[in-house]
């Protein structure tokens, strides 16, 4: 084959859809890793389980987003239905109170939404190789 | 039956007996109550008379100002209910209220050093002036109609004698009976107590010191309570003048020293300023000023509040805090153990405590009461009974008989949680009034809150690491303990206020806990705590003389975002039905607008329920006033509903309560606003007065 897909590829590498998707699955990388640790000792406290799960679902988000794989996407929406369910079963519909349960989770679900175009499906993956 | 009777026949009466003199009472509860702690009792204890030495100082009732053209007192009147009678402004029109005049005092902080500011003052209104100090004690009367000085007197405070925070809540104001001339010089006067600690009192009419009263004008209260220095001693509060003796407490940063000055409180003849009585809970007998050499007993607990007072019975209500040293226990004495936290009637005809009632046992948690009393006729089935009532931080709002400190409701002793690092001092029970407590179920994990799941989750994993089984967990060492409600209440000094014709009590309050941890000395080193007497200043809390320090986390502040760890609300503002201790209406308190996260004001314009500080007035027009909040603004609601019928946005923070008075036939609204150092509200000098627009 030719050089034109690795060109292609090139050319995605730098397009500015691409590095904010990195951006993002840096972050998430970090935040997923911060939750979850900080999920694990919370569960060794006798807390919640809930941040070691959904901090597992964001760290594979970021690191999906990183692979560019649309996996990261389903990933993700599966943390967020989780999170959605979860906040509901724990204090509701207070508004205040799901603040810290929901604003940031739905900016982040916004956000990788927003990195469809710059992943790939398996299949097109195996198109392009 | 009198109290006299009683304290003849049976000098040490503990409730289970005093609630049987009652009839309408039951006593079952009282009976059923578990083993106390030696020298607890869980009601009134009324105390045993002094048959000797009671100073002479014993005068007949004076006349009492009451409410309506003038705001004579602190909270109103000496009752501390915070009613005026007026109806002009009301539910219907006071949406149309508009600012008529402004005053500033010109007391600011200094800009070239740091002093905490929090000036919670409320002024008084009688003739055509109104009284006022400011945040450094000078003295200040303001025209009624125009808010124009007409006099000011500068004691010459010092930044050095600010204590927590520069505050002077109120003047008193005093008319000496029967003068000879009534026009002349402090014939009329107006008493203040400072930071520093002196008596002051200056001319109503011109503000010049009044030449007979004390030296100059001027009485010394720092003398006799032992080693102190600048700061540490301090008078914040108005004082409470009772059958023309003026009632004097002091507040003494807490938390310094075991060694520390008196909580004495102190009666001064108000035309003289001589020394009538003092109250010594260490030495009950001691009629004045201690013999040459010896001193008030040191570390005792201090009224830094502000007194009611009954006018009739001769009885001022102190509501005391606690000792020196808050969160250690087992160095004080049994008379601390017995007074600390109990609002105490003294008689100021004799200076001797009558009877007192104590809201805590035992306390290490700085469950000081805060607020001042209400003294109503309160409705039961047999008639009216002259009562009090007193709150606390810990929410609870207490009923009781005033001439006998007997409780109209049951007080229950429940269990507590024991252990911490002083097993055997904690008391096992602690009082809860039947009658009504602004407190709420314990706090749980799922309460912690932030801005995202990661501030939130930090607050999760700090409630499991801390100590907490509910109210009443006591201090510890080894984890953080958590303490809800915090010192903040519940109710603190900005008190309630009572509606005796629509028999509705009004009472905003605190949500916050706070999160604590006693310090072994070598921390309290390694921290760098200082105590007030070192010469590097005061740092911290660090207990000396007792084996722990203490760090105090107030509000439970994440330590990354600043934000408070339990979720909103963290105040509200509640109705109470004064004849059942029932909630007619109940709801958050505050709004968003100047709150957020690294204290950025999120401009948020939704009800979220602040933290505030400041008490309510409420009118015979239908409406409480109230500031108090730290969005700073001050709101008048609908008392029946809690309905806000009106709104405006202060110049600085609303620490402090409003007031209401009568000038020319035109009902006036006036608030200061100073902000506050501890809420976080800007500071200011605003005096603002609000009326109906003229026809």
């Amino acid at each position: 084959m030719s050089a034109v897909p690795h060109e292609q590829t090139a050319r995605q590498m730098l397009s500015p859809g691409y590095i904010a998707a990195l951006v993002l699955a840096v972050l998430l990388l970090a935040a997923g890793a911060v939750i979850f640790l900080g999920g694990i000792w919370l569960l060794a406290l006798g807390g919640s389980f809930y941040y070691a799960v959904a901090g597992a679902g964001v760290l594979a988000t970021g690191g999906l987003l990183m692979a560019r794989s649309i996996l990261a996407v389903w990933v993700y929406a599966l943390t967020y239905v989780f999170t959605l369910i979860w906040a509901l079963w724990e204090v509701g519909l207070d508004g205040w109170a799901q603040v810290p349960r929901l604003v940031g989770p739905t900016i982040v679900l916004a956000l990788v939404l927003l990195c469809i175009p710059v992943l790939r499906s398996k299949r097109a993956e195996g198109r392009t190789q | 039956m009198t109290f006299q009777s009683i304290s003849k026949t049976c000098p040490m009466v503990l409730v289970g007996m005093t609630l049987a003199l009652v009839s309408s009472v039951p006593s079952s509860i009282a009976q059923q109550l578990p083993q106390q702690p030696e020298g607890q009792s869980p009601g009134a204890v009324i105390s045993e008379p002094v048959e000797d030495g009671a100073p002479s100082a014993a005068q007949a009732p004076l006349a009492t100002a009451e409410t309506g053209d003038a705001w004579p007192a602190y909270g109103g009147t000496y009752h501390g209910t915070r009613y005026s009678p007026l109806d002009q402004i009301t539910t219907e029109n006071v949406a149309n209220l508009e600012r008529v005049w402004e005053f500033r005092t010109g007391d600011l902080p200094p800009e070239d050093q740091d002093v905490a500011w929090s000036p919670e003052t409320t002024p008084l209104k009688v003739g055509d002036d109104l009284f006022m100090c400011t945040p450094t004690n000078v003295m200040i009367a303001v025209d009624a109609r125009t808010g124009r000085e007409e006099w000011r007197y500068d004691p010459q405070v010092s930044y050095d004698a600010v204590p927590h925070a520069a505050a002077c809540r109120g003047v008193a104001y005093f008319e000496v009976p029967n003068p000879e001339d009534p026009d002349a010089l402090c014939a009329n006067r107006v008493i203040e107590a400072t930071l520093d600690a002196r008596l002051i009192a200056v001319d109503a009419r011109t503000g010049q010191p009044c030449p007979e009263f004390g030296r100059s004008g001027e009485v010394p209260l720092d003398e006799h309570l032992g080693r102190t220095v600048p700061g540490w001693v301090a008078v914040t509060s108005p004082p409470t003048i009772v059958r023309g003796i003026v009632v004097v407490g002091h507040q003494v940063n807490d938390n310094e020293a075991l060694d520390a000055p008196s909580g004495v409180v102190r009666g001064y003849d108000a035309v003289t300023g001589e020394l009538a009585w003092a109250w010594d809970l260490g030495q009950p007998d001691l009629e004045g000023e201690p013999p040459e050499g010896e001193t008030y007993t040191r570390g005792t607990p201090n009224m830094w509040t502000t007194a009611a007072a009954d006018e009739e019975l001769g009885y001022v209500y102190l509501p005391l805090g606690n000792s020196a040293v808050d969160y250690y226990g087992s160095e004080r004495s049994e008379a601390e153990n017995a007074y600390a936290t109990s609002l105490v009637a003294v008689d100021v005809t004799t200076g001797e405590d009558v009877w007192h009632f104590q809201t805590v046992y035992h306390d290490v948690w700085d469950y000081d009461l805060g607020s001042q009393p209400a003294l109503v006729d309160f409705p039961t089935e047999d008639g009216t009974v002259p009562a009090i009532i007193v709150s606390s931080k810990q929410g609870d709002i207490y009923v009781l008989n005033r001439e006998t400190g007997e409780p109209l409701f049951p007080v229950e002793e429940r269990q507590v949680p024991g252990g911490g690092v002083e097993p055997d001092y904690l008391s096992p029970v602690q009082p809860f009034s039947t009658y009504h407590t602004l407190a709420f179920e314990p706090i749980e994990e799922r309460d912690m809150w932030g801005m995202t799941p990661i501030d939130q989750l930090w607050c999760r994993i700090q409630f499991h690491l801390a100590r907490y089984d509910g109210m009443y967990t006591p201090p510890t060492a080894d984890q953080p303990y958590i303490q809800y409600p915090g010192y903040n209440g519940g109710q603190d000094w900005g008190s309630m206020a009572v509606d005796e014709e629509r028999g509705i009590i009004v009472a905003n309050y605190n949500d916050i806990p706070n999160y604590n941890r006693l310090l072994t000395r070598e921390e309290v080193e390694e921290q760098g705590m200082l105590p007030i007497t070192h010469p590097e200043g005061d740092e911290g809390d660090p207990q000396v003389g007792v084996p722990y320090g203490i760090e105090v986390n107030p509000g439970w502040r994440s330590d990354v975002t600043n934000l408070i760890c339990k979720q909103p609300p963290y105040g509200g503002i509640r109705a109470i039905d004064l004849e059942t201790g029932e909630t007619i209406w109940d709801q958050p308190f505050g709004s968003a607008r100047a709150n957020g996260p690294f204290g950025i004001p999120s401009r948020l314009p939704f009800t979220i329920g602040t933290p505030n500080n400041g008490g309510p007035i409420v009118t015979a027009g239908g409406l409480i006033f109230i500031a108090a909040t730290t969005d700073n603004l001050i709101r008048a609601l609908d008392i029946e509903t809690g309905e806000e019928l009106w709104r405006d946005v202060l110049p600085a923070g609303g620490q402090a309560a409003p007031i209401t008075f009568e000038q020319d036939g035109r009902q006036y609204l006036a608030m200061f606003a100073g902000g506050h150092g501890f809420m976080e509200t800007p500071p200011g000098d605003y005096l603002w007065a609000w009326a109906l627009p003229e026809e």
